[in-house]
């Protein structure tokens, strides 16, 4: 990235504003007002008025309730421009009226709804409508009570009329007395636990005019539908030149509210930004054409770059990864942009992630069906972030299967599909057994057993080969963290912290390295390889307490121990998966078949309904195995990649900012 | 003092053992996972783009459970004053 800065006259402020925007490669850096001489630039052109039009349109693209979509079809910007006057005025006004009224009917609707609910009560009274209410001397409660009231209410107002019935476990009273023993009928009510309805002043019957809400609804509601109707053909019709007008008047706006960025005196602007170190001359011919040579394109020196850098101006970074690797930018990024000078880990994780979601699933079965189920789910969102997010675990999904054809797996051990691809007989699995090499007991069809000491195919679950995943999780746990490490020395030596690279990044890769080293050393009996692991061991730490941390870093010795247990994850999540799949097969196949065949050992004899129930376990576990099975090889590869590798190398500085330059991605626009 | 052990004994002890390491050690970790997750819901709600170093924290206390499962491999496969009484 360059550090450049443009400064021109104002005369010619419009059409840089348009080149820039057209060449994308400017990043600006806003102006913060700070110096005296140059003052917040104004917006230029129609800002206003663009402005207003963005928001009549967003109200109307809400009413329609447009969302944002993969563009069917695209618009050349006069087409937008020539149809934006009837699209927000005689269309807008169209649809705003239509969504109005379908609001109205709505509140009505509802309305007329609480009065049926407040009348259906009343039905149990014998008085018509218009007997509850117009009167001067009397006074009226309608409600329900816990207790009958006539009594009580006769003593304090002997000139009385009480209505009362039931329905629904609760008793409906219509007391009218005079008005001036209102009060004391009130607190003689309360005490029968009296609450109040509110009646609807309407007339007639009850029935009857619950009949005429009722028929009023249904005309509401059918006056209602084919305004619904409007409004979703006007969606279908013009649901892309809206979003076209959307993106066309949100480009307006950011145009000519761009030298908003900028500083600006009386008669010049300025601009700060960053271009890539390549595109600079273009950048400066294209301006300098675009603005007839009013203006002024030139490069910051190194140094004077830095010191702003010093002063808290982040330099902006593009990550610049080959199309394959592209879409694990997604998994750096939800982390942090790196920054300028740092490494950008994606491609890393493109090498690890995929390998290591592949050991832990490490299934063919479960492999295919998450290439089948994303498959589908790639054709439904259609988003770039999810398109990246489906790559990536598709990619993952390929190496499942991969070691799913190591492992020897189909929806769980192939020892118990041993039907499928044959397995070893009683003899050899003894012997294997007592020789100590026992792997598992399946085979690759007329291939038998492959790899060195017959390791493959592999059935997880055995001791041996728990044993070797151990040793194995290890082994990529060791490399993973030292190339972290390596990235460390290399990006502290980058920033010019040479004790922190030698002092600090290197010791924990010695000691990582060289600790594993001992420990193989022991196991494999090679004394020479454990001592001198411990000598390096050591060594490290002592080069460790000279480091800038001191005595303190010995604080961070455990950690690197566990930051290499913690890679056992890549054995153990695939043992409980492989373990589900297992118990799965084992339920159904030995267990519920037979016991629902009346005891039957041989499949030929299973029933037709232990076969379905059989079935019917297999396709649930292994369900709930295959959603587990997606979610967690994606996870802790993930916090391995975070947790045990970043932070060796990556973020030491914080976040950096990603190169955004001024300009637009049309997607609803031609171009 | 001889210890007379049945192996049958002593490999459902290691069995039982082993099976307390995971499990406590997977306890504890969803302890310490619970805080963090609810603190990491709250600060994503209020701003997107902490999901990535929130996820990094809440994953944090995960290797506790890992150590407890080296434990118990340790224990059911190879530590080898053991694993030589591991035949029931």
């Amino acid at each position: 990235m360059s550090r450049v800065v443009v400064a021109g006259s104002k005369s010619v402020i419009s059409p840089v504003v348009e080149k820039l925007h057209e060449l994308r490669l400017l990043h600006i850096v806003n102006y913060n007002g700070s110096q005296p001489q140059f003052e917040l630039g104004k917006p230029i052109g129609k800002a206003k008025e663009y402005s207003e039009d963005l928001i009549k349109l967003r109200s109307i693209t809400r009413y329609l309730d447009l969302k944002n979509k993969a563009p069917d079809k695209t618009y050349p910007e006069s087409q937008v421009l020539s149809e934006m006057d009837n699209l927000l005025n005689n269309i807008g006004a169209d649809v705003t009226a239509t969504f109005e009224r379908i609001t109205a009917i709505e509140a009505e609707v509802k309305s007329k709804q609480d009065q049926i609910k407040a009348l259906t009560p009343l039905a149990v009274l014998p008085l018509p409508l218009d007997a509850y209410y117009g009167y001067e001397s009397l006074a009226t409660f309608v409600g329900t009570a816990k207790t009958p009231v006539d009594a009580d209410v006769a003593k304090v107002s002997p000139v009385n009329e009480i209505y009362s019935g039931s329905a629904k476990n609760a008793t409906f009273v219509a007391v009218f007395v005079p008005a001036d023993k209102a009060g004391e009928v009130s607190s003689v009510l309360s005490e029968h636990g009296f609450s109040e309805l509110s009646v609807p002043k309407l007339e007639g019957n009850v029935d009857a005019a619950i009949a005429t809400l009722e028929g009023s609804i249904k005309s509401l509601e059918g006056e209602r539908a084919p305004l619904q109707k409007k409004l979703a053909d006007i969606k279908k019709q013009y649901e892309d030149l809206m979003l076209a007008t959307d993106e066309f008047l949100s480009m307006e706006t950011r145009k000519t509210e761009a030298p908003l960025r900028f500083a600006e005196t009386d008669n010049a602007f300025v601009i700060d930004g960053y271009v890539p170190a390549d595109q600079f001359s273009r950048l400066k011919s294209e301006l300098e054409s675009a603005s007839g040579g009013k203006i002024e394109v030139s490069l910051i020196a190194d140094k004077e770059a830095d010191d702003l850098v010093e002063k808290g101006e982040d330099v902006p970074s593009q990550m610049d990864n080959p199309s394959l690797v592209k879409p694990y930018e997604l998994i750096t990024r939800l982390f942090a942009i790196p920054e300028y000078k740092e490494f950008d880990p994606s491609l890393l994780i493109f090498v690890f992630f995929p390998i290591m979601f592949g050991m832990i699933l490490g299934d063919i079965g479960y492999g295919v069906m998450t290439l089948l189920v994303l498959m589908m789910l790639k054709k439904k969102f259609r988003t770039p972030g999810w398109q990246q997010l489906i790559n990536v675990v598709m990619v993952g999904g390929v190496w499942a299967i991969i070691f799913g054809v190591f492992f020897g797996e189909i929806f769980g051990p192939l020892g118990l599909w041993g039907r499928i691809m044959g397995q070893l007989s009683e003899h050899e699995i003894e012997l294997a057994k007592e020789a100590g090499l026992y792997f598992g007991e399946g085979v690759f069809g007329s291939l038998g057993r492959l790899g060195p000491l017959g390791i493959f195919p592999l059935d997880r679950l055995a001791t041996n080969a728990v044993l070797l995943l151990i040793g194995t999780s290890i082994f990529i746990g060791v490399i993973h963290c030292s190339v972290g490490s390596i990235l460390g020395i290399k990006t502290e030596l980058n920033y010019g912290e040479k004790k922190h690279a030698y002092f600090e990044r290197l010791p924990v890769m010695l000691f990582q390295v060289f600790f594993c080293l001992a420990l193989l050393g022991l196991i494999m009996g090679q004394s020479i390889l454990t001592y001198l692991g411990i000598i390096v061991v050591v060594v490290s730490i002592v080069m460790l307490v000279m480091g800038p941390e001191g005595a303190m870093g010995l604080a961070h010795v455990p950690s690197y121990v566990s930051n290499l247990i913690s890679y056992l994850r890549l054995l153990a999540i695939g043992l409980a998966s492989v373990g589900l799949a297992y118990a799965a097969n084992q339920l159904a196949f030995y267990v519920i078949m037979p016991m629902l065949s009346g005891g039957a050992t041989n499949s030929a004899e299973f029933t037709i309904p232990a076969i379905i129930a059989g079935i019917m376990i297999l396709v649930v576990v292994h369900f709930i195995n295959f959603l587990l099975g997606i979610l967690s090889p994606f996870m802790h590869p993930l916090r391995l990649h975070y947790v045990e590798m970043f932070t060796k190398f990556y973020s030491a500085h914080g976040g950096g900012v990603e190169y955004s330059p001024f300009g637009h991605v049309r997607r609803f626009l031609k171009a | 003092m001889a210890v007379v052990a049945d192996a049958g004994v002593l490999y459902g002890l290691l069995a039982v053992g082993a099976g307390l390491a995971t499990g406590l050690a997977g306890i504890g970790a969803g302890v310490g996972e619970q805080g963090i997750g609810a603190a990491v819901v709250g600060v994503v709600a209020e701003e997107p783009g902490f999901l990535g170093k929130g996820l990094f924290l809440m994953l944090l206390p995960e290797t506790l459970i890992i150590f407890g499962l080296a434990v118990s491999l340790i224990l059911m496969f190879a530590w080898t004053p053991f694993a030589g009484i591991v035949t029931p």
